[in-house]
């Protein structure tokens, strides 16, 4: 039987089952990486507290860690498992991808991220009751299983973009997945902006600290960090962005928001300008302040940023062979993948879908809009909204054209050979490609649907009179119109 | 479903080790998982109980409980994270395509658990110290968090007995021949396994204050009345919570569906009702020893192994349903033998997180049990120096090999 794996499909109409994705995992990079820079940040700061009895370091570690286990332990903690639960509605093979290539590496990061959550309790509860060389201890430790998570993630964002090394398809295997020219560069750039985000996040402690001639050491520290860490960070975009697949950096050009990049350079240049403000004013720095700060980071930088390397991926979403519509678009002989277009050609979706309802696997002209709309929720609503609303609207990409037989020549001639950028290769059968149409001309003009059925039905007693002229025509116009369902 | 589509559903990638591992690993950290949250709603429900309480005793139990939940329920998502990663290593098709047909509710939970764990946080900044003070400020906050932790436990509940279902995804797929794709919809639940798995909570945070009590004991200067209210709290606790478990186990096991029914009257139903009788009764067996030695650690310990074999019957079920019913053998998963990345793991987890975990609980255990401020051993020093220098091993690796492999092979 040929059949291929793809999942029921979860359409979001609103905004898009990509953009809850993105939201989480925006948020997560705030909280996660403010927490890997911090508990680097600490190991420093209790070296320098000790080194010279400045009891004041140790009780900022223990008010920043305290701030810490809300914001990124708990809710980092969660919204990182939340990351895995968005992408298994959205994308159920994507995150298959990296699960079944990565199951290890992300077992590793969390034997780190068990000793990096009992360490952070250790840093806040254990001020002042353990001895100093036994909380140096215990901060480096923390530091140290906490940058060892981020180390072991950035390969499999990598992998998400790109295998780490090209013969990865050939050869197959995990060294080859995940690490490449992409893993160095997004680690080296992410540890400079999680540096820079710990800084901005940090001042939201800093603000309320009592002592004015401590509030204005450390600011200016932060500052300084803040100040460093972006600068080195913007120098260090060009090689991330040379490390790109080449199909990445056309759509980059192409199909990204010219207002992303801007608004990515933008924030950039605010932060420094931040720094610059709280290092010649460091008492200015308020909570108020600070968290404004952070949430321009979030808002500005860390979701642009991620939509651009969800979207630079396009159309794949791991690996470069699991398209976004979820179908294995290449052959990965190291790892004896079987690519699904062959099968799609063959038979259909219709026929080759798990998920497809028994009574739209033979496609009848009333059947067709209902078959047209699973077609567009499996193959199309993972990337476009179904309406003329909503993330890519569908229906805005046809220019409300209602002419069925033109847009199944398109769909047949752009989509079904794969010779659209950005877009996947969508094998389509001729009655599958005319369903489409059909539903893709509805949402323009409803009507069209009943005036299809009708033809169809002329069209076929035409047929059976041209085929036995002397036998009586058993269609008639008695045979009901199906008008679809509504969205 | 047929067992031909539920394989087309399969990852083709295959898996990196053998699929057994996976199945042990997923079992035993969903044990860990599910005893913390027993802990995390069982010291909620007692805090809550102190904090709407004027006796001292009482609200000094619901000081300490609050900080045990909050704790509770950073360990219950930390070692959640890894049975989540295992079933979909080995479930993924039942897994994916549970979580899909509720894709709302599944990204509802993340929601509904970051409330719960601000209002869990709400009320422990609001509610310092309890035991100094007979006011409760925000009660409404705790009872907030209790009721949004049973709303994700539920989700999870029945994203967990969806996955059970093959037969029954079409339908609730694409009701009438129509695709719903709206991921609205919770659409299976079985009361009695939701409330068996959720009452646990009573007896197993019983367990845990007999071990609070023992802990507690090691200090030179502990109040003989709280002590005492204690160990009659926790005999009360165990016996009661552990009756209504197994009256809710057996109501589960008597409406599994007809294609399984048998489960009920196997061995492994029996074998966990009899563990969770000893479970409950081992302490009163052990009586006076409690306060000797580390006995009174003992019931907690063997409490985690009734979960463990809890843990077993669950993953039987899951394996009766998807193997004995619709032919779905989670063991013949295809294998590509990775052998650098499944050594890499168990080094870590065995050597570098075994010996770093035992350093800082160590650390933590001997501060706690320290008046003033503890200063470590050598012994202690050497193993936060070895744990140190392990993490740094690891790293130096991951650079050595990586760059080898990125740009120099």
């Amino acid at each position: 039987m040929d059949l291929i794996g793809l999942y029921p499909t979860w359409y979001e109409p609103g905004i898009g089952s990509g953009y809850v994705v993105a939201i989480i995992a925006t948020v997560h990079v705030l909280f996660s990486h403010t927490a890997v820079g911090a508990a680097l940040l600490f190991t420093y700061l209790a070296y320098l507290g000790y080194r010279d009895d400045r009891p004041e370091l140790i009780d900022f570690i223990k008010k920043y860690g305290m701030f810490l286990l809300v914001f990124s332990y708990i809710l980092g903690s969660i919204t990182g498992p939340g990351i895995w639960y968005s992408t298994t509605v959205g994308s159920p093979r994507g995150i298959s991808a990296l699960i079944h290539n990565f199951v290890w590496k992300w077992a590793t990061e969390w034997v780190f991220f068990v000793i990096e959550v009992v360490g952070v309790y250790m840093m806040v509860y254990l001020v002042g009751k353990v001895d100093k060389a036994t909380y140096l201890r215990i901060a480096i430790t923390f530091g140290l299983a906490s940058f060892a998570t981020m180390l072991a993630i950035v390969g499999i964002l990598s992998f998400m973009m790109e295998p780490g090394k090209a013969s990865w398809a050939e050869k197959g295997g995990y060294l080859l997945a995940f690490y490449g020219d992409n893993t160095f560069a997004q680690l080296a750039i992410r540890s400079m902006f999680m540096l820079t985000i710990t800084s901005v996040v940090g001042g939201i402690v800093v603000a309320g600290l009592k002592d004015p001639v401590f509030k204005t050491w450390l600011a200016r520290r932060l500052a300084v960090l803040g100040i460093v860490t972006a600068s080195i960070g913007m120098m260090l975009y060009p090689w991330y962005l040379s490390t790109l697949p080449a199909q990445a950096q056309i759509v980059m050009e192409n199909r990204i928001p010219a207002f992303y990049n801007t608004a990515i350079i933008s924030v950039l240049m605010a932060t420094i300008a931040y720094f610059l403000f709280t290092l010649i004013k460091p008492r200015m720095m308020t909570a108020a302040v600070a968290g404004f700060a952070t949430l321009a980071i979030l808002i500005l930088g860390l979701f642009p940023g991620e939509t651009i390397r969800e979207s630079a991926r396009k159309p794949y979403v791991a690996g470069e062979y699991v398209y976004s519509n979820q179908v294995l678009a290449k052959d990965v002989p190291g790892m004896t993948i079987k690519s699904e277009i062959p099968t799609l050609e063959k038979v259909g979706f219709s026929h080759a879908s798990v998920f497809w309802p028994e009574t739209q696997r033979e496609i009848t002209p009333q059947n067709a809009i209902d078959v047209g709309r699973t077609l567009a929720i499996t193959a199309c609503s993972n990337c476009h909204s179904l309406s003329t609303t909503g993330i890519r609207p569908i229906a805005r990409y046809f220019g409300g054209m209602t002419d069925v037989p033109r847009i199944q020549n398109y769909l047949i001639g752009a989509l079904s050979t794969g010779n659209t950028m950005y877009m996947p290769k969508i094998p389509l059968k001729p009655k599958e490609a005319e369903a489409l149409a059909l539903y893709l001309a509805s949402l323009a003009d409803p009507t069209v649907v009943a005036k299809f059925v009708d033809e169809k039905t002329r069209a076929a007693e035409a047929e059976a009179v041209k085929a036995a002229p002397n036998k009586p025509v058993a269609v008639s116009m008695a045979t009901p119109l199906h008008t679809g369902s509504k969205e | 479903m047929d067992a031909s589509a539920l394989y087309a559903l399969r990852d083709p990638l295959g898996i990196p080790a053998a699929p057994i591992i996976f199945l042990v690993l997923g079992v035993l950290t969903w044990a860990l998982h599910i005893a913390a949250v027993h802990i995390l709603l069982g010291a909620s429900g007692l805090t809550l109980t102190g904090a709407l309480n004027k006796n001292p005793h009482w609200r000094r139990l619901a000081d300490a409980m609050i900080g045990t939940a909050k704790i509770a329920l950073s360990v219950a998502i930390v070692l959640g994270v890894a049975p989540l990663l295992f079933v979909q290593v080995v479930y993924d098709p039942f897994w994916y395509t549970s979580n899909v047909l509720s894709a709302w509710w599944v990204i509802g939970f993340i929601v509904f658990l970051i409330i719960g764990s601000l209002a869990l946080f709400i009320f422990y900044g609001l509610n310092h110290s309890m035991k100094s003070t007979a006011k409760t400020r925000c009660p409404g906050s705790l009872i907030a968090a209790i009721a949004f932790f049973l709303l994700v436990g539920f989700i999870m509940h029945v994203l967990s007995l969806q996955m059970l279902s093959p037969e029954k995804w079409m339908q609730w797929y694409a009701p009438n021949g129509i695709v719903d794709a709206s991921g609205r919809t919770l659409h299976d639940y079985n009361f009695w396994r939701f409330g068996f798995f959720i009452s646990l909570s009573v007896p197993v945070i019983g367990l845990w204050l007999i071990a609070y009590r023992r802990y507690l004991m090691g200090r030179d200067t502990e109040d003989a009345g709280y002590l005492a209210f204690i160990q009659s709290l926790s005999m009360k606790l165990i016996p009661v919570g552990g009756v209504i478990s197994l009256a809710l186990m057996a109501g589960w096991m008597f409406t599994l569906p007809a294609n399984v029914a048998g489960f009920a009257t196997g061995i492994w139903p029996a074998s966990t009702a009899a563990i969770l009788l000893l479970a409950v009764a081992l302490p009163f067996a052990l009586g006076k020893k409690l306060d000797q030695g580390f006995w009174g650690f003992v019931p907690f310990a063997f409490g985690a192994v009734a979960l463990i074999v809890v843990a077993v019957m669950r993953e039987m079920l899951r394996w009766t349903t998807l193997f004995g019913v619709h032919g779905y053998n989670a063991l013949d998963y295809k294998l590509h033998m990775d052998w650098y990345s499944t050594l890499m793991f168990f080094l870590t987890f065995g050597v570098i997180g075994g010996g770093v975990l035992a350093y800082l609980l160590t650390v933590s255990w001997k501060a706690g049990q320290t008046k003033g401020m503890y200063t470590a051993s050598p012994l202690v020093n050497r193993m936060g120096t070895i744990g140190i220098s392990l993490l740094g091993i690891w790293i130096l690796q991951y650079f050595v090999i990586g760059l080898w492999v990125a740009y120099g092979s």
